[in-house]
């Protein structure tokens, strides 16, 4: 066993060392572009994920969301389950928020997005919206005739511009109607305008609680309470943590309340970075098959004086099989080095998505999955080609 | 050492059927010098096929060093080729990735000689044969009397039971002939090897101890060379 394979390797060796180079260096470097290809997509798309993620939580919902219980319009004694989460520890910041839809009127321009009321200083300590702020002002604790949009809904002076209905180019200190839909119009001054990147604040408006309280005759209620705590991806634990200190409404972590948008994303990515894949394997197959199958038909004869002079087609099988390593190995090698030169590219000079840059996630298990695949791969385009070659009569074969 | 009884080998079937050996039986007795010789399509290189394990008849039994030999499966045979059999091409068949020294290296290695073994005995080999020098080499690099030489010094590194050779001369010129059958001569002289050579030649009688000759398929004659063997043995001849 062990003499066969010290007997193929010497082959191999010797077929490597004295065979053709250009086709050897070609095929190399194939293999070190596939494994590129393995890598660099799925490495891009976990990078978007986590950004969106981190969008997600930094701009949407917080770590926790917690809404009404069931069949109620409203979290009751809203204040004092604030103060209860807010001692828990681990909570760094709890913001109750009111959502509601209304009509925004300015200049003819007439738009209907979502409308958050919000406590800003309670909000500044879950979301990062307030340091978002592309000019004039967030809103502050006491405001009242004051209201903050996202970019997008102010919107351009030329239409075109626009990506979704807008007021058509509002700038800060110009006052516009809102219709609430409870009949009510109010006029506010615009205090700020949000550029966040995250679709969701860059398209909709903001007051404060105290103001929508004021308009449609509430106190103390909130339609959802956001949830900021100490840690990121330990949202299951503290919900537990948050229902073990008394807390009897729905809790939703950030990625139930994401989940369809996010994961219609992702899916669709690993879509496209399945057939990536797949092609990329398929490619490497191809190549290495070829080169070893054109490798073994050209020592067709060959390969039949080895077997005449007692050498076993296993350990013919076997050399091949140690080229396609070879070629594998190096390949791999060749292909790490290529991507750590992506890499620091990219880190100079990083591709951005709406949301921000993306980091490209490169970790261990897609490393290890990507040179298995790449080595079965290979082990299997070697295999074929030389047991076929090796299967015919030894007399035929040295007939050539 | 050698039995072989009623070998037959037939090519294709019904009318156009090729009886390329058509009842061959032979006994080869150890440290023998046999020439087999006959016209061409007599069924010479066949014959060498069988004896070397190359291809299996179509009847007959063969018994070679005392082991029936088409009872073996393909990787017994091999095994066996490799242990007990040398064999030579008439056009040398080296592997051309291969020095001259890889080349003789190859089967020793293969049967699980320590390096240092390996080493040794090519070298040996290698000065039997008479290519100290050159051993370095490709066979592209080496003229055909040399590549046979390696060949030969392949065919022998596992000390074989027996040695065939189909043709070993007849790419090679008088003057290299000459070198390969005196080589011949001397391994079946000083070691005792045992040899089956197919040959064309007339002058070649003279080195056989036995000569086969063949015709369609079937033993002719059967003569005993030329060969004066005193005349080895007396260092005043
Ligand atoms: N693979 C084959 N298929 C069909 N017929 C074959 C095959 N190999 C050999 N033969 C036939 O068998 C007969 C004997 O062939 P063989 O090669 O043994 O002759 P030989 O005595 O070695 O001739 P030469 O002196 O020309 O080498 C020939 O008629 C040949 O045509
Ligand atoms: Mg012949």
């Amino acid at each position: 066993m062990f003499e066969d394979s010290k007997v193929a390797f010497f082959l191999a060796k010797r077929s490597i060392a004295r065979g053709n180079k250009g086709t050897l260096y070609l095929t190399i470097l194939i293999i070190g572009m596939v494994f590129v290809n393995l890598i660099f997509l799925p490495s891009i798309i976990s990078g978007v994920a986590v950004l969106f993620n981190q969008q997600t939580i930094d701009y949407s919902y917080g770590n926790l969301v917690i809404e009404p219980k069931k069949n109620q319009v409203y979290i009751n004694n809203a204040d004092e389950l604030q103060r209860k989460i807010e001692r828990i520890p681990g909570v760094t910041g709890v913001s109750p928020r009111y959502l509601t839809g209304a009509t925004i009127v300015y200049k003819g321009n007439e738009v209907t997005p979502l409308l958050y009321a919000i406590n800003p200083d309670d909000d500044r300590r879950v979301l990062k919206i307030a340091s978002k702020v592309a000019s004039g002002e967030y809103l502050g604790d006491g405001d009242t005739d004051q209201i903050v949009i996202g970019f997008r809904l102010a919107g351009n002076d030329d239409e075109k511009l626009d990506v979704i209905p807008s007021l058509g180019g509002v700038d800060v200190g110009k006052v516009v109607d809102v219709t609430f839909n409870n009949g009510v119009t109010r006029q506010y001054r615009i205090k700020g305008i949000i550029n966040s990147d995250s679709y969701d604040v860059d398209s909709n408006a903001f007051i404060t609680k105290n103001e929508y309280e004021s308009v449609f005759g509430l106190e103390d209620k909130a339609n959802q309470m956001l949830v900021r705590t100490q840690e990121t991806g330990n949202e299951d634990m503290m919900r537990n943590t948050l229902m073990a200190f008394g807390v009897q409404e729905k809790i939703w972590t950030w990625e139930e309340k994401s989940a369809n948008f996010l994961n219609q994303i992702i899916g669709s990515f690993n879509i496209i970075n399945f057939i990536g894949t797949i092609v990329s394997l398929v490619i490497a197959i191809v190549v290495i098959f070829i080169v070893i199958f054109i490798n073994t038909v050209y020592r067709r004869k060959q390969i039949g004086i080895l077997k005449a002079i007692g050498i076993d087609r296993s350990v013919i099988i076997k050399s091949y099989l140690f080229q396609a390593l070879f070629i594998f190995a190096i390949g791999t090698i060749i292909g790490c080095g290529f991507l750590v030169l992506i890499l620091q590219l990219l880190a100079a000079n990083p591709i951005v998505f709406p949301g921000g840059p993306v980091a490209p996630v490169v970790d261990a298990m897609l490393i290890l999955r990507s040179t298995m695949s790449l080595l079965a791969v290979s082990l299997i385009a070697g295999y074929i080609p030389a047991w076929i070659t090796t299967r015919e009569d030894i007399l035929t074969a040295i007939r050539g | 050492m050698i039995i072989g009884s009623d070998l037959r080998r037939y090519y294709g079937l019904g009318a156009v059927q090729v009886r390329a050996l058509d009842g061959v039986s032979l006994e080869i007795q150890k440290g023998e010098f046999i020439g087999v010789m006959g016209p061409s399509g007599s069924g010479k290189s066949t014959l060498l096929h069988l004896l070397g394990l190359l291809d299996r008849p179509t009847s007959g039994s063969l018994l070679i060093d005392g082991v029936d030999v088409g009872v073996l499966d393909e990787r017994a045979r091999t095994v066996f080729r490799l242990r007990r059999l040398g064999y030579v091409f008439q056009d040398y068949a080296l592997v051309p990735e291969l020095t001259a020294q890889e080349n003789v290296y190859l089967p020793s290695m293969a049967r699980g000689m320590t390096p240092q073994e390996c080493t040794l005995v090519c070298s040996d080999i290698l000065g039997v044969v008479g290519l100290g020098d050159r051993i370095h080499h490709l066979p592209s690099q080496m003229s055909g009397g040399e590549q046979q030489r390696v060949a030969i010094a392949r065919a022998l590194v596992n000390r074989p039971a027996l040695l065939l050779a189909d043709e070993p001369c007849a790419n090679l010129d008088t003057r290299n002939s000459k070198v390969i059958l005196d080589l011949f001569r001397k391994l079946n002289h000083d070691l005792h090897q045992t040899i089956v050579m197919v040959s064309h030649e007339e002058w070649h009688k003279s080195y056989f101890d036995r000569i086969i000759s063949m015709k369609d398929g079937v033993i002719e004659t059967e003569t005993n060379g030329n060969r004066d063997s005193d005349s080895m043995g007396n260092p005043s001849g």
